[in-house]
């Protein structure tokens, strides 16, 4: 396409006063002819001025010096023309105070520093400008599949299919059991989700469970199991079998890369890929069935509490899997001292609520109703954790199942001893409903010991808030143990990709299926596959529900933007993706490694393999190419380095440093448009390029602003570590690690490690980005000008 | 590691707490706010909070005999501060009566004084009695002539009644009752580690007592509460203007049968103007107490249970069938006088014959609870 380059300088907002406006229009590079000033550029008039030169001028790119590209940006929609923002507002204007006792004697009142930030914003927008192309959006060339499949047949799984079928899309429910409802159907009881939150309720999941038999738009397998999903949203490819038996088109195991290897080996298979070996995960089953897109509810399985009895052989003869994985699991608690496993009239409380639900509460011991009752929810022992994998949950069943005690006797008592009674939100009430009981007693304390005592058990329990240490004699004691995501032990989904057939790091969520809760509740590290329910995070029936909306509604958001195009999260906009210029590719595996989706898979040399709508566009391939063959068409090496080329670099200033900050889009640029919106004002010797994700940035760029005489390069990002924060979540990790790998170099040719670090920062600590500015540029001082500068 | 104790919760103790006041016991999450505010609560062990568990738990055994429920003047600045509305005044005060139907003598009295469908029986109790008497000695008419309430229930068969009620009933009743308290109170408050001193030695206690007499005079206790501070004038007013009347009745008794001087006593008499003037005063403090019983202090605080009521009322019965039998006798109205004077009879012997098994026995178990908290020294003597 031929570019025809228009220029719009806007004087509102205070940029007219703050600055010399004639003079920065000067500075537009000769070659673009057309270049405005108007008074209010997002006026209908300004808006007419540059659609007029469109139509009458032939311009198809324009550069908007104004505002921040955050804002205002419906206004200045002229797609499919091609739109760069200089942001001289929030940018420069509005965050920089002028130095009063710096202004010229004569002419304009314009802060010397302040005009050359502005300058070069505009040099910067112009030059990026020149470099974007225009973009298509990816169409695959076979037709999304609109379908979901459901994995998990349980309240959750059952609510997801009936809110695709609501929402028109067909859903499948995959249910390895003979029937559906899951665990549900084996309750008495509800907690209450309704006003006023203190009755216990009739199981909904029957009526669920009709509803969903019922619904013409959800098919429901039972006794099938996934064995291989292959593809990508929107085509997803999915073999299925029957539990328990193996099929030919099961995953392959993942080998892990050994101590030290270059590469990563190829998995079992690859050698003699060809299409139709299932050994190869790039095979494919030509009797597959395809979906769109891919709920994971399959929900929750009771933690195993080890008995006193179990021999130690057994956990030996696992020892060998754990050994391929990462660290070898802490060793599994025991609970002697609680008799579990020795007195049957012990039982956790999943037993108990299997027995609640068939009927009437008996001791297993002589099958004689149980008249008292001991709910224990923390093992004790010195320590006031509660069994693993408990959560607020299992503080609401055991408040539940109290109930059931009571109800099946007015006699009888039921004891609660805690160290965390967890009833969040509405809960509170049905806490308070409970304890209204008069033969519900609850304590914190510590238990003890539960030992048999003639007919009965006596439980003994210290620290009480009894205000010593009690004995109570009881007929059973339950066990509040907690509830494991079944992704913990088992990939589960089973997927063809290179990076392995499950989602990856889950040790970090203690097994539970990746999500950020806050921010992005329903996706995980695999586009196209969204999590619901217990998978995801202890939930009772009720959130489950709402968690299941919430899956189903993303789901079939990820249909519909792989179906335009677009990307789905968090860029749900963006219509690029990644452009490998393959002739020169090295197969280094860098991209297909780093990327955090596992977007990518690789052919038999070690070829990256593109799977564009597995893509969300965070360009960490394109930071990680050390060819720099990845580019985005309106983002890529060559259009961040000609802005980073395009700064100018005053030489034997010792006062004005110039450094380059590349801020991650998502949070720092956000943050430091707040300062401006603050006015609150920060160092005018940066120079900020936006990037889509620190992991994006690309080594090369370093060196373009250490090679042009730049003094420093600052990188803010997002916060990563076991708590990260970035909205790719490895790229900002990733940068870490690279700027880490760049300090070497740098010293190397004699230049000062300082001179590139990285930050971390969230939006809501704007207010701190002055300063920790204010700091780096105080490291550069120390340090001195780049060496290089003028060469 | 100290050893366990054995724990029972008994539900129907539970269920009993919530029928005298106690209702809203299950509510407390133990937070200790309670204990925090209260400003009459001794630093070491304060209550309510643990006596708030004990109750919700049943354990009878730590709350009957507990000697700080009866260092609790129910001031219900926990109340008011309770986060959950679980009125812990209002349940220590459920614990005191219930205590004190458990310390009773014989004890289906004490059953029967606390339990609302029996108001009639126990009314009905003295009526009978004087009934009996008036119609045995041939009084049962209202007889001519100027008023003299003598010459209807001669002062000797009144007495008949009386003496004995005061000095063998009271006594044998109540005195079981104190033994029973004592012992309990003693005993527990040594091994909760409340009492410093672990013996009981009769003169000591008796010292005990009398260093408490001053708070007590001067409700420097209840001077201490905010929340309920309106009770403290109403409260020191009626125990004055019993001590009072109990000053008038000791006096007349003598003058009637050591000085032989019969009544009625000319109203300038400085013991009659005493006995008016507690009268009055007692009729001030009874119609105080109980608007402030009804006054809205939200959540339902301090609105008292069937066994707190009917104290008052027996107080305000008392005071008004006195004062109308003094006035409708100066006023020449036989008629009303005769019968008026036989209410107040009536509720008299109420008073006399229920106290070990009403209310107003806190006026000797608490009297006693204090003594023994300056005795044991869980507090000091002021």
């Amino acid at each position: 396409m031929e570019k025809k380059l228009g220029v719009y300088i806007c004087k509102g907002c205070g940029l007219g006063e703050a600055l010399d406006i004639e003079k920065l229009e000067k500075k537009v590079p000769p070659k673009v002819k057309i270049r405005k000033v108007h008074p209010i550029l997002c006026s209908p008039e300004g808006v007419d001025l540059i659609k007029n030169d469109m139509e009458n001028e032939g311009v198809n790119t324009v550069v908007i010096a104004a505002c921040s590209r955050r804002v205002l940006w419906d206004v200045f929609d002229f797609r499919p023309a091609i739109t760069e923002r200089v942001n001289l507002r929030e940018g420069v204007v509005w965050s920089h105070k002028p130095r009063e006792d710096a202004m010229p004697e004569e002419g304009p009142q314009v802060d010397e520093w302040i005009q050359e930030m502005a300058q070069d914003y505009l040099r910067m927008g112009i030059a990026g400008a020149e470099k974007i192309e225009p973009t298509e959006p990816y169409k695959p060339e076979e037709e999304i599949n609109k379908r979901i499949m459901v994995m998990g047949g349980g309240v959750t799984g059952l609510s997801a299919a009936l809110e695709v079928a609501k929402a028109g899309h067909e859903a499948v429910v995959i249910e390895k059991e003979t029937k559906v409802g899951g665990f549900a159907t084996k309750m008495r009881k509800q907690t209450p989700w309704a006003y006023p939150y203190e009755d216990l309720q009739e199981p909904v999941i029957e009526q669920i469970v009709k509803e969903a038999e019922a619904n013409p738009k959800i098919t429901i397998r039972t006794e099938t199991e996934v064995a291989r999903v292959f593809g990508a949203p929107g085509l997803y490819d999915v073999s299925f079998k029957a539990p328990g038996t193996e099929s030919k088109w099961d995953i392959p195991a993942p080998v892990e890369a050994a101590e030290g290897a270059e590469a990563p080996p190829q998995p079992p298979g690859a050698d003699e890929a060809t299409p139709d070996n299932p050994a190869n995960i790039l095979a494919k089953d030509p009797e597959a069935e395809r979906f769109g897109a891919i709920i994971l509810a399959t929900g929750w399985k009771p933690y195993e509490l080890k008995k006193e009895a179990e021999e130690p052989a057994e956990a030996e003869g696992e020892a060998p899997k754990e050994a391929e994985g990462e660290a070898p699991k802490e060793e599994e608690p025991t609970y002697e001292h609680l008799g579990f496993g020795a007195i049957p009239d012990v039982v956790t409380n999943v037993a108990f609520e299997e027995m609640a639900g068939q009927g009437k509460i008996l001791r297993l011991s002589d099958g004689k109703p149980a008249g008292s009752v001991a709910f224990v929810q923390c093992p004790g022992q010195g320590s006031d954790a509660d069994f693993p994998y408990a959560s607020s949950i299992t503080s609401m069943v055991a408040l539940k199942q109290a109930k059931y005690v009571r109800e099946d006797n007015p006699d009888a008592k039921a004891y609660i001893f805690y160290q965390h009674m967890r009833t969040l939100g509405q809960n509170e009430y049905f806490y308070k409903s409970i304890q209204q009981d008069e033969g519900i007693f609850l304590t914190k304390g510590d238990v003890v010991s539960v030992s048999q005592n003639g007919d009965g058990l006596v439980l003994e329990a210290n620290d009480t808030l009894l205000g010593e240490n009690i004995k109570v004699a009881v007929d059973m004691v339950v066990l509040g143990t907690g509830m494991v995501p079944v992704t913990r032990d088992d990939p589960i989904l089973n997927l063809a990709y290179r990076q392995g057939p499950g989602f990856k790091d889950l040790d970090l969520f203690d097994g539970y299926a990746d999500s950020n809760f806050i921010c992005f509740p329903y996706e995980t590290r695999r586009t196209g596959i969204y999590v619901a329910g217990c998978v995801h995070r202890a939930l009772g029936i009720q959130e489950c529900r709402e968690d299941a909306t919430g899956a189903a509604l993303k789901a079939i958001q990820c249909l519909e933007s792989a179906n335009r195009g677009v990307a789905v999260h968090p860029r749900s906009w963006d219509m690029t993706f990644p452009d490998f210029f393959f002739q020169r590719c090295t197969q280094c595996k860098r991209c297909t490694e780093e990327c955090p989706f596992g977007a990518l898979d690789d052919d038999e040399k070690g070829t990256p393999l593109t799977n564009p709508t597995r893509c969300r566009r965070c360009g960490i391939c394109m930071g990680a190419c050390p060819e720099r063959i990845v580019n985005f068409s309106d983002y890529s090496i060559d259009s961040i380095g000609s802005m980073v080329k395009a700064i100018d670099v005053p030489e034997d200033d010792e006062e004005k440093l110039r450094v380059l900050i590349l801020a991650c889009e998502n949070d720092a640029y956000p943050a430091l448009d707040i300062c401006g919106l603050n006015r609150l004002s920060y160092n005018a010797h940066v120079r900020i390029i936006p990037v889509r994700c620190l992991g994006s940035v690309n080594v090369v760029w370093i060196k373009d602003a250490l090679s042009k005489g730049m003094d420093g390069i600052l990188m803010v990002g997002c916060k990563f570590g076991d708590d990260y924060q970035c909205h790719f979540i490895k790229g900002s990790e990733l940068a870490d690690i690279r700027m880490d790998k760049i300090g070497e170099a740098l010293v190397s040719l004699a230049l000062e490690k300082e001179r590139v670090q990285q930050i971390q920062i969230a939006i809501d600590e704007y207010d701190k980005l002055p300063g920790m500015i204010a700091e780096f540029m105080e490291v550069i001082h120390g340090v001195g000008p780049n060496p290089f500068k003028g060469f | 590691m100290a050893e366990s104790k054995w724990v029972e919760p008994d539900l129907s103790f539970v269920k009993q707490l919530k029928t005298l006041g106690g209702d809203t016991l299950k509510k407390c999450y133990q937070c200790a706010t309670c204990s925090v505010v209260c400003p009459i609560s001794p630093d070491e062990k304060p209550f309510p909070r643990k006596e708030m568990i004990a109750a919700q738990w049943g354990l009878k055994d730590r709350l009957v005999g507990n000697l700080d429920v009866w260092l609790c003047h129910q001031c219900q600045d926990c109340s008011t501060y309770c986060p959950r509305g679980a009125r812990p005044g209002d349940v220590l005060n459920a614990v005191r009566s219930y205590s004190i139907a458990e310390y009773a003598w014989p004890s289906w009295l004490g059953k029967l004084v606390p339990d609302g469908r029996f108001w009639w029986l126990l009314l009905a109790i003295p009526v009978a009695i004087f009934l009996l008497l008036l119609s045995a000695i041939g009084h049962l008419h209202i007889p001519e002539g100027e008023i003299e309430f003598a010459n209807f229930f001669p002062t000797l068969w009144v007495d008949i009644v009386f003496v004995p009620l005061a000095t063998f009933w009271i006594p044998l009743t109540f005195g079981i009752g104190i033994y029973r308290f004592m012992n309990d109170i003693h005993k527990k408050a040594v091994a909760d580690g409340k009492a410093k001193r672990k013996d009981l030695n009769i003169p000591d206690f008796l010292k005990s007592i009398l260093c408490t007499l001053p708070t007590i005079l001067r409700h420097s206790k209840f001077s201490q509460c905010t929340e309920n501070k309106d009770r403290y004038v109403p409260h020191i007013l009626v125990l004055f203007s019993f001590v009072g009347l109990f000053v008038v009745t000791n006096c007349f008794f003598v003058a009637l049968y050591i000085l032989q001087v019969p009544g009625p006593y000319s109203q300038m008499n400085p013991i009659k103007i005493l006995a008016n003037a507690s009268a009055i005063a007692l009729l001030v403090g009874a119609i105080w107490m109980i608007s402030n019983r009804l006054k809205d202090r939200g959540e339902n605080v301090g609105k008292g249970s069937y066994f707190d009521w009917s104290l008052l009322v027996l107080v305000l019965g008392l005071v008004v069938t006195g004062g109308l039998s003094e006035l409708t006798r100066l006023a020449h109205l036989p008629a009303l006088a005769y019968p008026m004077y036989f209410a107040h009879l009536v509720f008299v012997f109420c008073l006399f014959a229920y106290l070990p098994f009403s209310k107003l026995a806190h006026l000797v178990y608490r009297t006693l609870a204090m003594a023994y908290s300056r005795y044991s020294e869980r507090e000091p003597c002021e």
